[in-house]
C-alpha cells in the first residue's frame, strides 16, 4: 500500500476515470489520442486492480512478442486500451491506459513494412528454386 | 556496427522490429517522467541516431560505479543501446593499456572533438597539485581539464564524482572534489549514488541520444525525473510513517512487520534517489526493502553527517540533525506532494530536455 492509498484510493481511482473521461471526449471530438502512464503514479496493486475492474473486459485482447511480452485489452469502453509491456525476463517497464481508435504499439511501422515487401517476394516458390539452383 | 550505421539499422540487421524499438521508447518516456506521447518521437528519433563517442574516466574510486552499470540485467534492447554508444576508452574495460591506451584516447578526442561525452567515476584529488591520483603519469586534475575542454557534456557518475564522496570524507587528505567544482564552462549532469542507479545512466543516454539534449536537471544538476522526490516519499513502508508505527530495533515485532525504519536511522526523507521505484537488481528489491533504512548515499557528504543508525530526529550529529528537522516538519504531505511534482513534470514536458 502507498502512502496515497491511506489518503484514499476510491478518490484517486475515481480522478483516473474522469481523466479517461476527458481523453475519450478529446478522441471522439478532435480525434485526438491520449494515454496515462500508470508506472508514473504512486498507485498501489489494489488501486490498480480497483481500476481495472471498474474498467472491465471488452471484445479485443492481442499479445505482442517483441523484446518480450506485451499484453493489450480493450476495456468494456470502447477506446479505452489497458497496455502492459514487459522484458525478456518477464519484469514489468511499462503498464499504460491508452485512449485511441487502435493502440499505436499493434500498428505496423512504416519501416517494417518496407522491409516486408522487401522479403515476402523471396517466400514464393520461384524465389526457393532459384536459391535451390544457386546452391 | 560502423560508424554510419543508424540504430534503426542495426536493430533491423539483428532482427528486431521497430515495434520493439517502440517500446523501448515507450518504457524509456516512462521511466524519464516524459508524457507517454514523446515515446513515438523518442523511437524515430532513435532510429535515425548513430553512433555517439564516450570517454570514460576513472579517478579516485573504489570501481563499485563501473561494476554496477555493467551488471545490467539479461539482453535487452536497453543494452544494444549501450552497443550504440561507442565507449572508445575505459582503462578497466579497454584491451589496450600503456602508451597504446593514452595513443586511443588522444585519438578519440581528436576525431570526436566537441561531440563526445565525457564520463567520470571517482573524486579528483585537487590538493598539492593533484598529486595524490596519476595515470601515465598525468594528474586527475590534468587529464579532467583537457579531456572536459573539448566534450559535449559531461556525466559525473557515483556521489565521488558528483560530489567528492567518501574521498572527501574528513579530513579529506587528497582535497577531493568533485567535477563541478572544477568544471564551470560545460553542461554537467550529476549521477549520484553509491553505487548510482543503472537505469538513471542508460536514461540520460538515451535522452541525449534520442533528442540531442540532456534532461532537465534539479538545482544540484540530478536529473529531475529520478532525483524529483525522496526515497521516503516513494517509499512502501511510508503509510507506517504516517500512522506512527516504527521499528524500534532491526529484530523487534516492528521490523518484522514491515514497519517504518525513521527512527533506525533511515535517511529516506532527505535522500533524493530513484532506489524505491527503479530498485535494484533487475527491479528486485531496495535496501528499505531488504531490513535496513537508507544510508543517504546519493546526498553530499553523507559519510560526514553522522551515524548510519541515528534517528533524523533525534540524533546528535550536526549534519544530518538539521536536515532531519526540515524533513520531519515536511513529510506529511510529501506523498501527494510526490504525485503533483511527477504529474507537473510530466505536463510541463513538451520538448524535452536541455540543450548542452
Amino acid at each position: 500500500m502507498t502512502a496515497l492509498a491511506a489518503f484514499g484510493e476510491d478518490g484517486l481511482v475515481d480522478a483516473l476515470l474522469m481523466q479517461i473521461a476527458g481523453l475519450l471526449g478529446r478522441l471522439a471530438e478532435h480525434d485526438e489520442e491520449g494515454s496515462i502512464d500508470l508506472r508514473g503514479l504512486p498507485l498501489s496493486a489494489s488501486c490498480i486492480a480497483d481500476l481495472e475492474k471498474r474498467l472491465g473486459r471488452g471484445e479485443v485482447t492481442a499479445v505482442i512478442e517483441a523484446a518480450g511480452r506485451s499484453t493489450i485489452h480493450e476495456t468494456s469502453f470502447p477506446g479505452v486500451w489497458w497496455i502492459s509491456h514487459a522484458d525478456e525476463s518477464g519484469r514489468m517497464i511499462a503498464n499504460l491506459i491508452e485512449v485511441a481508435l487502435v493502440p499505436m504499439i499493434l500498428r505496423a511501422d512504416p519501416a517494417d513494412i518496407i522491409l516486408s515487401q522487401r522479403r515476402l517476394p523471396g517466400c514464393t516458390h520461384v524465389a526457393a528454386h532459384a536459391r535451390a539452383r544457386a546452391a | 556496427m560502423t560508424a554510419e550505421e543508424t540504430l534503426g539499422d542495426m536493430l533491423a540487421r539483428r532482427g528486431f522490429s521497430r515495434r520493439s524499438l517502440l517500446k523501448f521508447a515507450i518504457a524509456m518516456t516512462s521511466s524519464l517522467a516524459l508524457p507517454p506521447s514523446a515515446a513515438p518521437a523518442m523511437a524515430a528519433n532513435l532510429a535515425k541516431s548513430k553512433r555517439r563517442s564516450v570517454i570514460w574516466l576513472s579517478f579516485q574510486e573504489c570501481t563499485g560505479c563501473l561494476e554496477t552499470l555493467l551488471r545490467s540485467a539479461s539482453p535487452t534492447i536497453e543494452s544494444l543501446m549501450f552497443d550504440f554508444i561507442s565507449l572508445d576508452y575505459q582503462e578497466s574495460l579497454m584491451a589496450a593499456a600503456g602508451a597504446a591506451a593514452e595513443r586511443t584516447l588522444r585519438e578519440v578526442v581528436a576525431a570526436n572533438k566537441g561531440e563526445y561525452l565525457l564520463a567520470i567515476d571517482g573524486s579528483i584529488p585537487a590538493k598539492d597539485g593533484g598529486v595524490y591520483s596519476l595515470t601515465g603519469g598525468r594528474s586527475n586534475l590534468d587529464m579532467l581539464s583537457e579531456i572536459a575542454a573539448d566534450a559535449k557534456a559531461v556525466l559525473a557518475i557515483g556521489t565521488c564524482a558528483a560530489y567528492g564522496g567518501i574521498p572527501k570524507a574528513y579530513p579529506n587528505p587528497t582535497g577531493a572534489v568533485g567535477v563541478e567544482d572544477l568544471v564551470s564552462n560545460k553542461p554537467i549532469v550529476n549521477i549520484p549514488g553509491c553505487p548510482p542507479v543503472p537505469e538513471v545512466l542508460s536514461g540520460v543516454l538515451v535522452h541525449f541520444v534520442s533528442f540531442g539534449t540532456l534532461p532537465e536537471l534539479d538545482d544540484r544538476k540530478r536529473p529531475l525525473a529520478y532525483f524529483g522526490t525522496t526515497i521516503h516519499d516513494q517509499c512502501y513502508r511510508r503509510p507506517f510513517y504516517d500512522q506512527g508505527k516504527f521499528a524500534k530495533s532491526f529484530d523487534d515485532e516492528g521490523a518484522r512487520q514491515g514497519w517504518c525504519l525513521f527512527e533506525l536511522g533511515c535517511k529516506g526523507p532527505i535522500t533524493h534517489n530513484a532506489c524505491g521505484s527503479l530498485k535494484w537488481n533487475g527491479g528486485t528489491s531496495f535496501p528499505i526493502e531488504s531490513g535496513h533504512g537508507c544510508l543517504g548515499c546519493s546526498e553530499p557528504d553523507f559519510w560526514d553527517k553522522g551515524g548510519f543508525y541515528t534517528s533524523l530526529a533525534g540524533g546528535s550529529e550536526v549534519g544530518w540533525r538539521n536536515a532531519g528537522v526540515a524533513a520531519a516538519i515536511g513529510v506529511a504531505g510529501g506523498a501527494a506532494a510526490a504525485l503533483s511534482a511527477r504529474s507537473k513534470v510530466k505536463a510541463d514536458k513538451a520538448e524535452p530536455g536541455i540543450e548542452p
